[in-house]
């Protein structure tokens, strides 16, 4: 057997069951509240740069709470989605 | 959540049936107190995510029937600990003499508690996210849900690590990175023949396995994989305080994701699930050091914090306990609310008995034992250079083609080629052994 391939993020993902709400439950409210450096340690990748603006996607939240951590109160909006909706855990 | 659906007062609200929750739940309901649970997810389990593995004992206090009803996959029969530097690997395995703890998925596992509490009596109510603890005249009153309310005598938040509520509540600080780690998994098909005949497990046996070195990209943390009945649990716990120190330095060359995928592809390891499905990837934070994240008081007057939101997790390196802790800060916190409501009420004194119980417990004694472990996890000794060490040391007993050293000169000559001082290292083992 040779070496495995990884499998890209986005692809990875699919794997996951969601049931996507219509609005984020996360937003960026001030780019300089939120570290740029979630491009790298977001485990869905949902932070990625475009130009000099760090833009997040809420659809594949894993819900895990680092970028909360990390940002300031008033740089980033964070709850969890409402009414059962977000990442559908089922063998975790 | 339409008030009408929910008529009068509770005698308590549980805010979270996760397993601290669910517990708790479950003795209320039990002892006759009217008792609901909110929770966010679509019925319980739905957002739990843990590594793999849960102590069976602390458990078995609540549910005695454990063992021959809970979704129990394997009984761990074998710890592992690999060292891994380069394409080496050492490894260390114990066979167990009994069994002690169990793996499962957290998702069904809590579904399964959850589902002992509605039996016995409480009502869940899921979809629902608490915004807030109600507090009135310094007393907690209820929970808010939007713009509703639901009263209680007694509100017990088992919200779990990213502790919003109690934050709010004004008993904890915002979470620092340097109190938590990132733990990241991925779920992968492997099949129960191939999980067996690989690891050499029977039909009903598990395995631990913690991975240490080369497999955080220099991170302070580790790798571990659980087996399951057809699927390996295999993930990494990453330091986020120093995760996000090494990234802002420009020193992580991965993300996140592609250290897993590094983990799951790696040349040693993926030899037992090949190319195997992935099923889920999912993430979770855990607590680092628990008695750091303690919040300043376990209770006010009609309150009561269980679980994760209370700091009760050990992270110890070769084994991770909080699922066993959570229960039985339930089951404490319930104990204390039946004696409180029976005699004087939830007042702030009855309620500080919560409190004493803890500390009287094997959880607080556990994290006090403990207490300073996250700095031993954090000393790149542990993480980086003792991996190495093991491996140069063997390397130079089993890699030598004709004059083999003998052991004495084969750690020596490692120790110096890692340019650690023998006595100096001889006193950090033992320092690191006495947290351990």
């Amino acid at each position: 057997m040779g070496r495995l391939r990884p499998i890209k993020i986005e692809d990875l993902l699919q794997r996951t069951v969601y049931d996507v709400d219509e609005e984020p439950h996360i937003e960026i409210i001030k780019q300089e509240g939120v570290p740029k450096e979630l491009t790298k340690l977001c485990p869905c990748s949902c932070y990625s740069m475009v130009g000099e603006r760090l833009l997040y996607s809420y659809e594949g939240c894993l819900e895990c709470g680092l970028c909360r951590v990390l940002s300031e109160e008033w740089g980033l909006k964070w709850t969890y989605p409402k009414s059962g909706r977000g990442v559908q855990y089922r063998f975790t | 959540m339409a008030s009408n659906a929910l008529p009068g007062k509770f005698d308590v609200i549980v805010v979270g049936a996760g397993p601290a929750g669910s517990a708790a739940a479950y003795l209320l309901a039990k002892a006759g107190l009217k008792t609901l649970i909110i929770e966010r997810g679509r019925g319980a389990g739905t957002k739990e995510l843990f590594g793999g593995k849960i102590y069976a004992a602390p458990l078995r206090e609540v549910w005695p029937e454990l063992d021959k009803e809970a979704p129990i996959h394997r009984w761990v029969g074998r710890e592992r600990i690999s060292f891994v530097a380069g394409d080496r690997v050492s490894t260390v395995e114990f066979k167990l003499g009994r069994r002690v703890a169990f793996t499962t998925y957290l998702t069904e596992m809590a579904k399964w508690m959850a589902g002992k509490a509605v039996d016995a009596g409480a009502i869940l109510v899921d979809e629902v996210r608490v915004d807030e603890i109600v507090v009135r005249d310094g007393k907690v009153v209820g929970v808010r849900s939007g713009p509703d309310i639901v009263e209680a005598d007694v509100v017990i938040d088992a919200e779990g690590v990213n502790r919003m509520l109690l934050e709010k509540l004004g008993l904890a600080e915002k979470i620092s990175p340097d109190q938590v780690a990132l733990g990241v998994k991925e779920v992968i098909n492997v099949g129960k023949k191939n999980i067996q005949e690989k690891l050499m497990l029977d039909d009903d046996e598990g395995m631990a396995w913690f991975m240490v070195g080369d497999v955080t990209n220099g991170l302070p943390g580790g790798g571990f994989l659980y087996t399951m009945k057809d699927t390996i649990a295999l993930g990494l716990v990453l330091h986020v305080g120093k995760a996000y120190e090494a990234a802002k330095k420009g020193l992580l060359e991965k993300t996140v994701p592609q250290m897993v995928e590094a983990l799951r592809t790696h040349n040693f390891f993926s030899k037992i699930w090949g190319d195997a499905d992935v099923l889920e990837y999912g993430a979770h934070l855990t607590i680092e050091g628990g008695l750091r994240f303690m919040p300043r008081k376990l209770y006010m007057p009609g309150f009561l914090v269980v679980g994760d939101a209370a700091g009760f997790l050990l992270n110890t390196g070769y084994t991770i306990r909080g699922v066993d802790f959570a229960v039985y800060s339930g089951k404490l916190a319930a104990e204390t609310v039946i004696e409180a409501l029976n005699n004087g009420g939830p007042t702030g004194e009855n309620l500080k008995r919560y409190e004493d119980k803890v500390k009287a417990s094997f959880i607080y004694k556990e994290l006090v034992k403990h207490r300073g472990i996250e700095k031993v996890m954090e000393d790149p000794l542990f993480f980086t250079k003792l991996p190495a060490l093991l491996n140069t040391v063997f390397a130079k007993l089993y890699e030598a083609d004709y004059e083999e050293p003998t052991l004495l000169e084969a750690v020596t000559s490692s120790l110096e080629e890692s340019e650690i001082s023998l006595s100096r290292f001889m006193i950090k083992m033992l320092s690191i052994m006495s947290k351990l």
